[in-house]
């Protein structure tokens, strides 16, 4: 027997007194959608804390298309905080979702967010919590279908093993049809092995416990994955994406939250996907192809929301706003009609060219705050490696914009550890940031220069699935260490701050991002130790890992740094986001040569496949420039 | 906007609730729900000038995390006279039932704000003794009055050491038995620049003497609602504010007679 769906909130009361930020569990948000009667359930679970998860866009769409379900209601759950986590098992309360605070395992499905590789050790935690075995495999008739889905799905394996079936890539029409078989399947009381095998044929979905591990022919000692013998599933699952993007809701959002989110404010998404083709982005491959909204429909969109919201803040979001091909029309046009409101326009990140410095000024107002800037590389030679097109000219413009138009604070971000780089790329990156400190001291006024500040923020690189560096491997921890001190002693002006990553929690990223099926272990084992919120920087704990490794007989550091030859089979292989293989080794090459490739929505075609391969093409609603 | 002073404005002076779940809501989050209730209502709000612009809005003092109230105020300050009954159903339609208004008035632009005005507030407490401590309750009022002649009680807030001046504060209290397991505390207090009464550290006091041992000197710690040993558990409520005159004359926040108020209606926002 399935546990009862009931309200639990009364098991939950009693803790509230002893946790910080009680409104993370209270629910009774304004706007929630979901019924309190429904033929089927679903609840919606972000793996981290409220206030981090509430504003998630995705989960924000799901649940939103979900309750205009009929027949479906669709609920949120967030995992509680370390005191709550704790207080509740004390207390033998299990996880409870949001709007109904019922038991996450009396859904009849729940689906997690995958936001990136760090959080890999909270759907273990929240599974326990909740009472639900850990593993797909240990689960039977009684126990809630576990599906995931979400950015960071493009290396399933370290995680496949916790979920029934994954999915890859846009959500908006392949969730409802998971949910509707999965109901169909539940009504005509199919098992549970018919049920996934019906799962699998849905387009887009992969469903771990259908395929396996293999080690035969050239590849890495993660092995790679194709179906089990017998079973009639794809041999490699294609992402989905959504067939028109304009037809979508572009504001989601309708629960309006109490306790003060990390961003608390209206989001409209105003295009998906980036063709900049940068060699190290993940999200750069698997968001293509490119697709706008029109300005029309952007700013009706923000003003209907705010209506709707009551924020007092819209950012416009995507990978590359600046990108939009009406970028500075939408902003005109909204700072127009939210003039003498107090509502402010935010955009997520800036272009490097004083095109950029132009639009992060529409949006500034009297408030100018910093403003960073992303050159990624120090060299000119280095970002030719990384296709990272811009040129230290287009910087010196940015920044000499910037200083010029008011603002005092600039951040320069950076990675370290690219493929190729050496000694001279990081004193580069001193070199640049002193440039533009000195800059700053030619253009800021004399009483003003007091304010400038410059500073660098470095963070390590970690080779990506799908990505033209997947081949490559991470700078090894040691040498991550050196380079940071040599870039520290490379500054000559004292008032540059260098921040940099910690490479302790790189080190993991890159072992989860490039391992297999054999990591699961590892991460449950490091679970087992005590962690979880890895991605809380406070919360993480390298010799948790470290343990877990020795145990195993996994050494981090080598899963990290080995290259992978580029005959090998992959470990991801068989999920993708329509990019063709060729393309991807192509790309390795021409980095190698330190030779760039265009951006498609500026030029031709450059051959990625994804568009023939899932049959979708790049939408602009006017000229890039 | 052009200068503010050129402006017209017009104060409206707005009661609202803070019940059930909500009541563990933070004097922050509440601040920001009535703003985005403010903008979703769709009045027209001043708004500050200056660096960062926000809306021109002056809350009554704050309420622990934990504590419910029948009695909050605001000022908002708008633009524009909008009739009263229809500012008012604009914002019960954009409340939370939780958080909903329950009365308004326009009052003078210039008067003081909120917090020089409102001098007493008063708190009713429903303390749910634990097993033990049932038939403890009718020690507690001696046990407040010993408190009262001790002199202020030290506690720790954060990083700072702070004394609660309970001889200062409390006007007056009361403590009656509901039921076998239930005690109700009523406290007046005063509320001045030189303090306020939170009823949390009172408990804690309360507590400390109730159990007795050495846990009676055990320091007290802030920490929003209190975790108690003879107390199984607390709600606290705000049930009234005043201005106090000076003649000593207890006046309400607001003087109308003729205001909207009504049954509050469910909204979609389910209530405890």
């Amino acid at each position: 027997m399935r546990i009862p769906y009931e309200d639990r909130f009364s098991d939950l009361e009693p803790l509230l007194a002893r946790v910080e930020k009680p409104s993370r569990y209270i629910d009774h948000e304004w706007g929630t959608l979901s019924s309190a009667e429904a033929d089927y359930r679903a609840c919606l679970i972000y793996p981290d804390v409220y206030e981090v998860g509430l504003p998630n866009q995705g989960l924000t769409i799901l649940y939103n298309i979900l309750n205009h379900q009929e027949g479906i209601s669709c609920e949120r759950a967030y995992l509680p905080w370390i005191d709550m986590a704790d207080a509740m098992r004390e207390a033998n309360v299990p996880l409870l979702s949001l709007e109904g605070a019922a038991p996450l395992a009396s859904f009849d499905v729940v689906g997690f967010h995958i936001p990136h590789e760090m959080a890999c050790t909270n759907y273990p935690e929240a599974l326990d919590l909740a009472g639900i075995p850990l593993f797909a495999k240990d689960r039977d008739e009684d126990d809630p279908l576990i599906i995931a889905g979400g950015p960071s799905v493009y290396n399933p394996e370290p995680v496949a093993a916790f979920f029934d079936a994954i999915l890859i890539g846009e959500g908006e029409e392949s969730l409802v049809e998971v949910c509707r078989t999965h109901q169909r399947l539940r009504d005509a009381g199919a098992s549970r092995i018919e049920i996934l095998r019906a799962l699998a044929l849905v387009p887009g979905t992969y469903v771990p416990a259908l395929y396996e591990e293999c080690h035969d022919g050239p590849c890495t000692e993660h092995g790679y994955v194709v179906p089990k013998q017998g079973e009639d599933v794809p041999s490699v699952v294609y992402k989905r994406v959504i067939a028109d993007f304009s037809s979508t809701n572009p504001v989601p959002q309708t629960v309006m939250p109490y306790a003060q989110l990390v961003h608390d404010r209206l989001s409209v998404e105003v295009l998906r996907g980036c063709a900049r083709g940068c060699r190290f982005c993940q999200a750069g491959i698997t968001y293509r192809p490119v697709r706008e909204r029109t300005p029309d429909q952007v700013v009706s969109a923000v003003m209907g929301g705010l209506k709707d919201t009551g924020y007092d803040e819209v950012s416009l979001t995507s990978l590359s706003t600046t990108d939009h091909s009406c970028c500075s029309q939408i902003l005109a046009r909204l700072n127009r009609r939210l003039a003498d409101t107090g509502i402010r326009v935010s955009i997520p990140s800036q272009r490097l060219d004083s095109f950029g410095v132009d639009m992060a000024l529409q949006v500034a107002g009297e408030k100018k705050g910093g403003l960073t800037f992303a050159p990624e590389a120090g060299s000119q030679r280095l970002r030719d490696v990384i296709n990272k097109n811009v040129t230290e000219n287009d910087l010196e413009r940015a920044t000499r914009a910037a200083f010029e138009a008011g603002w005092r604070r600039v951040k320069l971000y950076f990675m370290m550890g690219l493929p190729g780089e050496r000694d001279e790329d990081i004193v580069a990156i001193a070199n640049l940031a002193d440039k533009t400190y000195e800059l700053a001291r030619e253009v800021v006024p004399k009483a003003q220069r007091g304010n400038v500040s410059v500073s660098i923020s470095c963070s390590v690189f970690i080779p990506k699935a799908q990505t033209p560096f997947q081949w490559c491997a991470q700078t090894p921890d040691e040498e991550v260490k050196r380079r940071q001190q040599l870039l520290l002693a490379s500054v000559r002006n004292r008032a540059v701050r260098v921040h940099y990553h910690d490479a302790d929690t790189s080190l993991l990223e890159a072992v989860l991002s490039r391992g297999g099926r054999d990591i699961t272990p590892l991460i449950v084992g490091a679970w087992k130790r005590g962690a979880r919120f890895d991605a809380w920087t406070e919360q993480f704990d390298l010799s948790r890992w470290e343990d877990a490794a020795a145990e195993l007989g996994i050494d981090l550091r080598a899963v990290a740094s080995t290259p992978f030859d580029l005959d090998m089979r992959l470990p991801w292989e068989h999920v993708s986001p329509g990019v063709k293989r060729g393309f991807l080794e192509r790309e390795y090459r021409k980095s190698l040569e330190g030779e760039t490739t265009p951006d498609c929505t500026r030029t031709s075609c450059t051959g990625c496949g994804i568009c023939p391969t899932i049959h979708a093409s790049n939408v602009l609603v006017g000229e890039r420039g | 906007m052009s200068d503010p002073n050129a402006q017209s404005l017009f104060r409206l002076r707005v009661r609202y609730r803070k019940t059930g779940r909500l009541a563990y809501l933070g004097h922050l989050e509440v601040i920001h729900t009535i703003e985005r209730i403010v903008r979703r209502a769709g009045l027209p709000y001043a708004v500050t000038q200056g660096f960062s612009p926000h809306m021109r809005v002056g809350f009554s003092s704050a309420l622990p995390v934990g504590t419910s109230s029948t009695c909050e105020w605001y000022d908002l300050f708008l633009t524009d006279l909008i009739p009263v009954p229809e500012a008012f159903e604009r914002l019960h339609a954009a409340s939370p039932a939780d958080l909903a208004p329950d009365l308004a008035a326009y009052i003078d632009v210039k008067a003081p704000a909120l917090t020089a005005q409102i001098t007493r507030c008063e708190y009713r407490v429903m303390l749910h003794m634990a097993a033990a401590y049932e038939s403890r309750g009718e020690a507690i009022a001696g046990i407040i009055d010993t408190l009262l002649s001790e002199g202020p009680i030290e506690y720790q807030r954060g990083r700072k050491f702070k004394k609660l001046d309970l001889a200062g504060t409390i006007a007056s209290f009361d403590v009656a038995r509901e039921d076998a397991k239930t005690m109700v505390l009523t406290l007046d207090t005063r509320v001045s620049n030189e303090g306020a009464l939170r009823p949390e550290i009172l408990l804690a006091a309360l507590d400390r003497r109730l159990v007795g041992g050495p846990f009676a000197s055990e320091p007290i710690v802030s920490t929003g609602i209190q975790d108690l040993i003879s107390i199984e558990r607390y709600d606290v409520c705000r049930i009234s504010q005043h201005i106090e005159d000076e003649n000593a004359t207890l006046r309400p926040v607001l003087e109308v007679f003729d205001v909207p108020s009504r049954p509050v209606a469910a909204t979609h926002v389910p209530s405890l």
